[in-house]
Formats: structure tokens, C-alpha cells, sequence
């Protein structure tokens, strides 16, 4: 009984106590702490090799910056993924069209409400919930339809960066809110995405 | 079997080099434990801002004192150890009073009664449970789940082994209780 208590502690302490940095705090890092490094050497260059060298540094100067990109383009990846996997067949844990049904759904499987209020219209009717991994988190993923198509939502804490993305044909919105991160993965265009987005709000 | 599958795409095979791959650099290896260090820094500080802070100030600290890291030392646990101690110095800036866990006392806690609750725990309880800890406490707990050894934990926390197994252990303990109270 006693060793059972203490495997379920462990476990707990295991599945719950990491809490991810926010996305902006590794950027900051990373800003601080590579490119300084990287600028030295580019100056180091310039010294021995004269004005191609600088042209060269100037054009590595106003490229755009790598880490926002890069910070984007990993949770759009992922949102399109686990909207592929539910796609071919894993399905929907909750298939019902009130949110109000789908809300408790959730209770007891994730550690937050999600703070969704749109309940689905006619335009994007809700189809059900399940809960999804999402960059290592616990999210929610809610189903809106639109006409024939079907749109991912998750939701999970932290952060995301804002921006709109395409990912193998797929286009991904990605917003936060009050500690919480966003992200509508379909195949619909870009202009129903950001009409479901605006009705989320 | 699925019509496509994102796991069949892989790149094409890449040439490799004659040459070894460049070493990743100290700030360059520093940087992949910012999530664990946050995760600590926010448990022992309790707020997001303070715990940023925190791992800014490690960050700046290890760096700065790059020449007294020794290649082929621990990077993670020396990076640990900094934080740990600057959030020591953070407690006395900000009057913070550190428990001091009597180490003395009995570890046992009563037979289980409420093994069911423990099945269902949510993430915020652990948090919960986690907070109530003495300072010392949470850092040798969080630290196991990073998967330190006691021989690292006691060099990171500045106490013997035997300090780190008894803390351990109580700590679970008084885990234990805390989540199977009544909710």
C-alpha cells in the first residue's frame, strides 16, 4: 500500500512538476549570449579580408532574425501535425456539437479550463474535443468544421509567437492570451481561419 | 494503414564529413537546460518574473565565470548550483525568510488511506503540494525529478549525501500527505 502511495507520488511529481520556460525567455538568451559570438567572429573576418568581407557581414547583418522565425515555425509544425493525426484516424475523444458538453469533458484530463466561449454557429459548427500533446504540454484540442473542412483548435499555457504560417499546404494561426497559447490548424484559407479567430476573441 | 504518414518523409541521406563536428560552445550547451532551470526557478521563487530574473542572473553568472568551469565538468549541475545560489542571494535582497528543515524529525507518515486520490492528481495540486515544502525540500525533490543523482544534488545544494537521502524522503513524505488530504 505504502510503496503504491510513493510510486503514485513519484509519478505525479514526474507527469506535473516541470513548468516550460516561456518561449520569449530562450529567444532573450539566445540573443544575449549566441549572436555576440557570432558578431565577433564576423569582425575578426572583416579584419583580414577588407571590404568583402564587410559586404558580407553587412548582408548577414540585415537578414531577417533566425530565432523568431524559428520560434514560429515549431509550434505551427506541431499543430499541423497532431491536426494531420486526428485527420487519419485517431479521431475525437468527445463527439458532440455544445460546448457546453464538450467543457466537462475535459474536467480531470487537463489542469485548466480552456477559455473558449464560442460554442460553434452555423458558419463553424463545433464537432467535439479531445485532449492532445502539444510541444510537451498538455493542450486541448477543440473541432470546428467549415462547410466540409475540418479546423483544429489548441489550446494550452504559455506562450506562442503570433503570426500565420503554411506548413505543407496547411495554415496555421498562432496567438496568446492571458497565459494562455493559441493555434487554428485547417486546410481552409487564411480568411476563414482569421473570421473563426476573430469569433474566439 | 494510414494513407500517408508525416514519418515517412526523411531527408536525404547527407555525406559525412572527414572532418569531426565542431564542439558546441559553453553558452551553446548552457543554453539547452533553460527550461529546467526555469522550472526550478519558479518553484523555489513562486512567481514567473522573479524566476526569469533568475535564470538571466545564472545565465550571466555562468558565462561571465566561464574560465572556472573545467572542460568535461558537469555543465548542468554546475549551472544548477549557480541558480541555486543566486537565489539564495535573491532571498536575502528581498528579506525572504528560508525555512530551515528540521532534519531530525520522523518521516513516516500514516498508512495510506486515500490511495484513490492519488490516482487523480492535477498538475496545479503538485504545484500545491510542491510550494508547501521547505526551500531545501523543493530543491531536492525537483532536482531528483531532473534526474540527479544524490552525489550531484548534495554538491548542487551544499550538504552531505545522507542530508540529501533524509530530505528526500521526508519531503516525499509530507508530498504524500499533502495529496491525499481531503479536497
Amino acid at each position: 500500500m505504502s510503496e503504491e502511495a510513493d510510486r503514485l507520488v513519484t509519478a505525479a511529481l514526474r507527469d506535473h512538476a516541470r513548468i516550460p520556460a516561456p518561449p520569449g525567455l530562450r529567444a532573450k538568451l539566445e540573443r544575449k549570449y549566441l549572436a555576440p559570438r557570432r558578431r565577433w567572429v564576423l569582425a575578426s573576418v572583416s579584419a583580414f579580408t577588407g571590404a568583402l568581407a564587410a559586404a558580407a557581414i553587412l548582408l548577414l547583418l540585415v537578414r531577417p532574425g533566425r530565432p523568431a522565425e524559428d520560434l514560429a515555425l515549431a509550434p505551427a509544425r506541431e499543430a499541423v501535425g497532431d491536426h494531420l493525426r486526428m485527420l487519419i484516424g485517431r479521431g475525437l475523444g468527445v463527439e458532440v456539437s455544445d460546448m457546453h458538453q464538450v467543457k466537462p469533458w475535459f474536467a480531470g484530463k487537463l489542469d485548466f479550463v480552456p477559455p473558449i466561449t464560442f460554442l460553434g454557429d452555423d458558419d463553424f459548427p463545433l464537432a467535439g474535443g479531445d485532449v492532445a500533446v502539444f510541444l510537451g504540454h498538455k493542450a486541448a484540442q477543440l473541432v470546428y468544421h467549415r462547410r466540409l473542412h475540418v479546423i483544429s483548435l489548441f489550446v494550452f499555457q504559455g506562450e506562442v509567437p503570433d503570426g500565420d504560417r503554411t506548413i505543407e499546404g496547411f495554415h496555421v494561426v498562432m496567438w496568446s492570451r492571458d497565459g494562455f497559447g493559441f493555434a487554428l490548424a485547417s486546410d481552409v484559407n487564411f480568411d476563414d481561419l482569421h473570421t473563426l479567430h476573430a469569433k474566439l476573441q | 494503414m494510414p494513407l500517408f504518414s508525416l514519418r515517412g518523409r526523411r531527408p536525404p541521406l547527407a555525406v559525412v564529413p572527414d572532418r569531426p563536428a565542431p564542439q558546441p560552445t559553453l553558452a551553446e550547451s548552457a543554453l539547452e537546460y533553460v527550461d529546467q532551470l526555469y522550472s526550478l526557478a519558479v518553484h523555489l521563487t513562486g512567481n514567473a518574473s522573479d524566476a526569469e530574473d533568475l535564470v538571466q542572473t545564472t545565465y550571466a553568472r555562468a558565462l561571465a565565470g566561464a574560465a572556472q568551469f573545467h572542460e568535461g565538468s558537469n555543465v548542468r549541475a554546475w549551472l544548477f548550483r549557480i541558480l541555486r545560489n543566486g537565489f539564495i542571494d535573491l532571498a536575502r535582497r528581498k528579506k525572504i525568510v528560508l525555512e530551515i528543515p528540521d532534519d531530525t524529525l520522523d518521516a513516516r507518515v500514516p498508512e495510506s488511506t486515500g490511495l484513490e486520490q492519488l490516482r487523480f492528481i492535477t498538475g496545479s495540486e503538485v504545484r500545491t503540494a510542491i510550494a508547501s515544502l521547505p526551500v531545501e525540500y523543493r530543491l531536492v525533490v525537483l532536482l531528483d525529478v531532473e534526474g540527479f543523482s544524490e552525489a550531484e544534488i548534495a554538491e548542487i545544494a551544499s550538504c552531505a549525501p545522507g542530508t540529501v537521502k533524509s530530505r528526500l524522503s521526508r519531503a516525499k513524505a509530507k508530498l504524500r500527505t499533502a495529496l491525499q488530504e481531503p479536497r
